[in-house]
């Protein structure tokens, strides 16, 4: 016997036999797809066709905005591998964002008096900012493995004290509170990331041509950390999250489960505070306060925990929130501009908003926005039923 | 062989075109085509041409080399499965006899139609069947070899005549070495005549009797019902997919199924069970659909609990798009299943609105052609069918002619009968009787062992009398009463038929089971069985609490729910036909318990010894049992008293 002749030929099935019908899962890698359906497919494919038009048509204030979203995004998926996916609640993210920009600051960044800065190229320093806060989250992440709940959110609070103490006294390398340094230059080979550039014939803004660099960049990180999610690993950060015992016993490995999570997540941190850092223009110390690690805590929560897609949509909202509500205050007659006449002023209604909106995403949709999402589909995907 | 009548004319010798040599043609021409799929781990896992080439000629030669010879028979107990149909055509492939085994059958039918059909080889799925046939091996002294298809816990076992069905593979490798030539040679043996399986009949009368098909038979009933678009009509094509999920021991399935995919080039999915059959049917899409009425009653009902349990809107919207389902329903019955202007106008309103979505849900959306057979459907779930686009045609044939006898045609279908004769057939009604009888090379060769029995049904002019007491519609459509033995004769000398008075109960979506009695009595009395599903959906509704079957039916709310259901019929029908009392029986009706058929027959019989004190309480005007009359209902006296009494 030479063996079945039939079997190693690969099968083959006429399309009308499997066309319109989605749910046909003849393979586990069409089943466990990141586009497995058309639609999924479709919509993927028009909204990265709309996010490279954009920047073509937008002003560059609303380019600039949304290349925050997108650096707000790379940071939410970050602590979301941590705090959604593995279950680990961190309050240390700024921490992770500052040394990243800091990292690539001295790397890429200009020297100035007792400033020091290696200008070196993107290239080094965009990996670098995310290697050194990932390999600082090795070291943390013994520590923080060990305990869990409400003590590792105190634990990872503390980080971000000691961060900024050591931001703020590290002066060679941070230029020390309220002074502050100037961040690295996105420099790929002599070409300026951040300056007017001709792009298809169109001249385009500093802006717009950042914009497209971090939307690629959002792109290949948030593929990364979805299939990282539906990978061996993903499933076991899910394991830990759900009941770290149970995981324990069927095999997982908490310690080193833990630990990856938080090196991940550092390096997300990293690479969203060194391109924060340039979108800024000039860091200080107190940037990367606890403040910051509780914005991306709310773009998580308002986004929905453990979903990539959600943590963009977290972001769009935590980012472009206060615009709105400076643009509706112009039609809203109690809230004042900056000036402080009427009622309310607008950054009081953005603080007010944003807390409101927290408490009420985890009172009525702890899914967050992406929940929500997810309910709109299911109310279609079932019908006519309800279930 | 002997006792077999004169075979009817076979159709055409040299054309004989057996169901093993239909395979070996697709293998030859699309070696790596689909022919089947089978859900396992959570993915449908694909099977080619040649991968069920390959297992039938591996099972042939296994069977050879277990010693089986022409004419041997060999079992199948397993639920729907490739390795059925690997198992079937292997057989069938060394001109050996293949009997079907229902995957319900209780370890006593086993040992019935193990001894009745002298199986040599049984094909166990797994160790619920390996079980039932080590408890009754003892007593059938033909059976040489259990071969099991799961090991799962068999494996342990330690019986002589266990084989796993990887050893049946492996020696069917070894056999092919030493005799490669075996089966090409078999198929050049194969005749006409040659029996190639065995279908047990239901039995709701006496004990099932094997009716005997021959490679003529299913040659004849595949060119009617599959290649010339007998039950689906236009014919199917490569380009179709269907599910096999009703018992393949069941000659309708068999068609559906094994016929259909190897004459057609249909692609079958396998259903991962009974249970999984809704979940599936949606992955799979089905262009094909062929249902028992239990079948299409029960989507018809799932539709109905969902929409209960949906949201305001929704409800609202597919109030509105049932409106509409009516009206196409309606209008298309009166137009034979044609579509009118309004129709299409209509179905254009309702499709993106509810009916794409429906369907798709259910799984029917890629339907292009569904059928009903084996028992009577209700017009109703056929109207709604026909209103949400899923145009059922009704089939009807029996075990004893192949499935071949009168279809409803596309365009030309009246509602309430089983369509026309087949082309090509002969099919006449008695005129005394009033009984089908049909003729044609499709009618079986007898029935195993029995003789006698073949001789009741089968005349020397060839005609297969069919049991089934028929009339005329229009001179073109045949329209079923009833059961020629099932015809109840009051003691006012009416004939009545029962399933018609039945089949309107069971209309409602509250009743599973209805057996009307009345033989030689007076009046009608109804045996009623409620659908636990939607009644206990409707008590949670209300706020009816409850905790058994028993409890439930014998709730006044419920009784009364009954009785409604009852009063509706009664107007449908003449005075002397007016079930004027009910009982509701105790337990669900079970073929375990020896109550129902494998294919979920009453059987009257025993029904009637075992809830015999229920008729009795009725015509003896007694009030001891849950039930009513025409005016008032009434509970149990004693309960507890009453469960010993009617165990």
């Amino acid at each position: 016997m030479t063996g079945q002749p039939s079997t190693t030929l690969a099968p083959k099935a006429s399309r009308a036999t499997r066309r319109g019908r989605p749910e046909l899962y003849t393979d586990y890698r069409a089943d466990q797809a990141i586009w497995n359906t058309p639609a999924k497919r479709f919509w993927t494919a028009a909204l990265v066709l709309v996010g490279l038009y954009l920047p073509f048509t937008l002003s560059r204030d609303l380019t600039g905005l949304l290349t925050l979203v997108f650096i707000y995004a790379i940071g939410g998926i970050g602590l979301n591998l941590v705090t959604g996916y593995a279950g680990q609640v961190s309050l240390g993210h700024a921490f992770f964002l500052g040394l990243g920009a800091y990292t690539a600051a001295f790397l890429g960044g200009e020297p100035s008096g007792t400033v020091r800065g290696l200008e070196l190229d993107l290239l080094i320093w965009l990996p670098m900012a995310g290697i050194v806060p990932a390999f600082v989250g090795l070291l943390v992440a013994p520590l923080a493995a060990r305990v869990r709940g409400l003590y590792l959110a105190i634990l990872t609070l503390g980080l971000v004290f000691m961060g900024e103490h050591l931001f703020k006294e590290a002066r060679t390398f941070t230029g020390g509170p309220g002074v502050g340094r100037a961040p690295a230059e996105p420099v790929v080979f002599g070409y300026n990331l951040y300056a007017r550039q001709t792009i298809l014939g169109v001249e385009l803004p500093r802006e717009s041509v950042f914009y497209l660099f971090c939307f690629a960049l959002m792109i290949g990180m948030a593929i990364l950390a979805r299939n990282l999610a539906r990978s061996r690993w993903g499933r076991a950060f899910a394991a830990v999250r759900d009941r770290d015992i149970a995981a324990e016993v069927m095999g997982v490995p908490l310690l080193r489960t833990k630990t990856l999570a938080f090196v991940l997540s550092s390096f997300f941190a990293g690479i969203a505070g060194a391109l924060l850092s340039v979108v800024i223009g000039r860091i200080t110390p107190e940037n990367w306060n606890l403040l910051l690690s509780i914005d991306f805590l709310a773009v998580i929560l308002i986004g929905g925990i453990a979903t990539i897609s959600g943590s963009l949509i977290g972001a769009a909202f935590v980012v472009l929130l206060p615009r709105g509500v400076e643009w509706a205050s112009g039609y809203v007659p109690f809230i004042g501009g900056a000036g402080g006449s009427g009622f309310i002023s607008v950054f009081q209604l953005q603080g007010i908003l944003f807390g409101a909106l927290i408490v009420l995403f985890i009172v009525v949709e702890p899914r967050g926005l992406f929940g929500m999402w997810l309910r709109i589909r299911n109310y279609w995907k079932a019908w006519p039923f309800s279930y | 062989m002997s006792t077999v009548l004169e075979p009817t004319a076979p159709s055409a010798g040299a054309g004989l075109q057996t169901l093993p040599q239909r395979i070996r043609e697709h293998a030859t021409r699309d070696p790596q085509r689909v022919c089947m799929r089978e859900k396992r781990y959570g993915i449908w896992q694909d099977i080619t041409w040649a991968e069920y080439q390959e297992h039938i000629e591996l099972v042939g030669h296994a069977l050879v080399s277990l010693g089986i010879e022409p004419g041997d028979r060999v079992a199948i107990h397993s639920e729907n499965r490739p390795e059925w149909l690997f198992g079937d055509l292997g057989i069938v492939a060394v001109r050996a006899i293949t009997v079907g085994l229902y995957p319900t059958n209780p370890p006593a039918e086993v040992r019935y139609l193990l001894q009745d059909s002298g199986a040599r080889v049984l094909f166990a799925e797994d160790q619920e069947q390996v079980d039932k046939a080590l408890d009754v091996e003892a007593d059938c002294p033909s059976l040489e070899w259990i071969v099991y298809l799961e090991p799962r816990g068999v494996s342990d076992y330690d019986h002589p005549k266990l084989l796993s069905w990887d050893d049946v593979l492996a020696r069917g490798r070894e056999h092919r070495e030493a005799d490669p030539s075996l089966i090409e040679r078999r198929a050049r043996e194969a005749e006409s005549g040659d029996i190639v399986t065995l279908v047990y009949t239901s039995g709701t009368t006496g004990p099932p009797k094997g009716a005997m098909l021959t490679n003529g038979n299913v040659d004849f009933a595949t060119r009617v019902l599959v290649t010339e678009g007998g039950t689906y009509d236009p014919p199917p094509t490569s380009d179709d997919v269907l599910v096999s999920y009703l018992p393949l021991c069941h000659v309708a399935e068999r068609a559906a199924t094994t016929w259909t995919n190897a004459a057609g080039g249909v692609t079958v999915h396998f259903a991962e069970s009974i249970e999984t059959v809704t979940a599936n049917l949606r992955e799979v899409q089905p262009t094909l659909f062929f249902a028992v009425p239990r079948i299409w009653e029960k989507l018809y009902a799932g539709v109905h609990i969902k929409m209960n349990a949906a949201s305001r809107f929704k409800k609202l919207v597919y109030g509105f798009a049932m409106k509409l389902a009516d009206r196409i329903g309606e209008e298309l019955v009166r137009n034979q299943g044609n579509h009118t202007p309004t129709t299409r106008l209509l179905y254009a309103i309702g499709y993106p609105l509810v009916f794409r979505a429906l369907r798709d849900r259910i799984g029917l959306r890629k339907v292009r052609a569904a059928s009903s057979g084996a028992a009577a459907i209700s017009p109703e779930v056929l109207r709604f069918f026909f209103g949400i686009g899923v145009i059922i045609y009704e089939i009807y044939g029996m075990t004893e002619n192949s499935a071949v006898a009168t279809v409803n045609r596309p365009g030309r279908v009246k509602l309430g009968t089983v369509g026309e004769p087949h082309d090509g057939i002969d099919l006449q009604i008695d005129e005394t009787t009033g009984e089908i009888l049909t003729r044609h090379p499709g009618v079986f060769a007898g029935y195993w062992n029995k003789p006698d029995q073949t001789r009741e049904v089968m005349d020397t002019d060839g005609w297969l009398h069919t049991g089934d007491v028929g009339v005329w519609v229009d001179g073109t459509h045949v329209k079923i009463v009833d059961r020629i033995k099932d015809i109840i004769i009051t003691a006012g000398g009416k004939n009545i038929s029962p399933s018609e008075i039945e089949n309107s109960l069971k209309t409602s979506p509250f009743i599973k089971e209805a057996v009307v009695v009345g033989d030689g009595r007076a009046y009608l009395t109804a045996l009623i069985g409620i659908e636990l599903d939607t009644i206990g959906d409707w008590a949670l509704s209300r706020r009816i609490p409850y905790t058994t079957y028993r409890d439930l039916s014998e709730k006044e709310e419920v009784l009364k729910l009954v009785q409604k259901v009852v009063h509706q019929t009664n107007e449908r029908f003449a005075r002397v036909e007016n079930v004027r009392k009910f009982r509701m029986m105790p337990k669900e009706l079970d073929h375990e318990d020896g109550e129902l058929t494998a294919t979920q027959k009453v059987k009257r019989s025993s029904l009637f010894d075992m809830f015999g004190d229920l008729v009795d309480d009725m015509y003896g005007n007694r009030t001891a049992f849950a039930g009513g009359d025409l005016t008032t209902v009434h509970t149990p006296e004693h309960s507890d008293g009453e469960m010993e009494g009617a165990a």
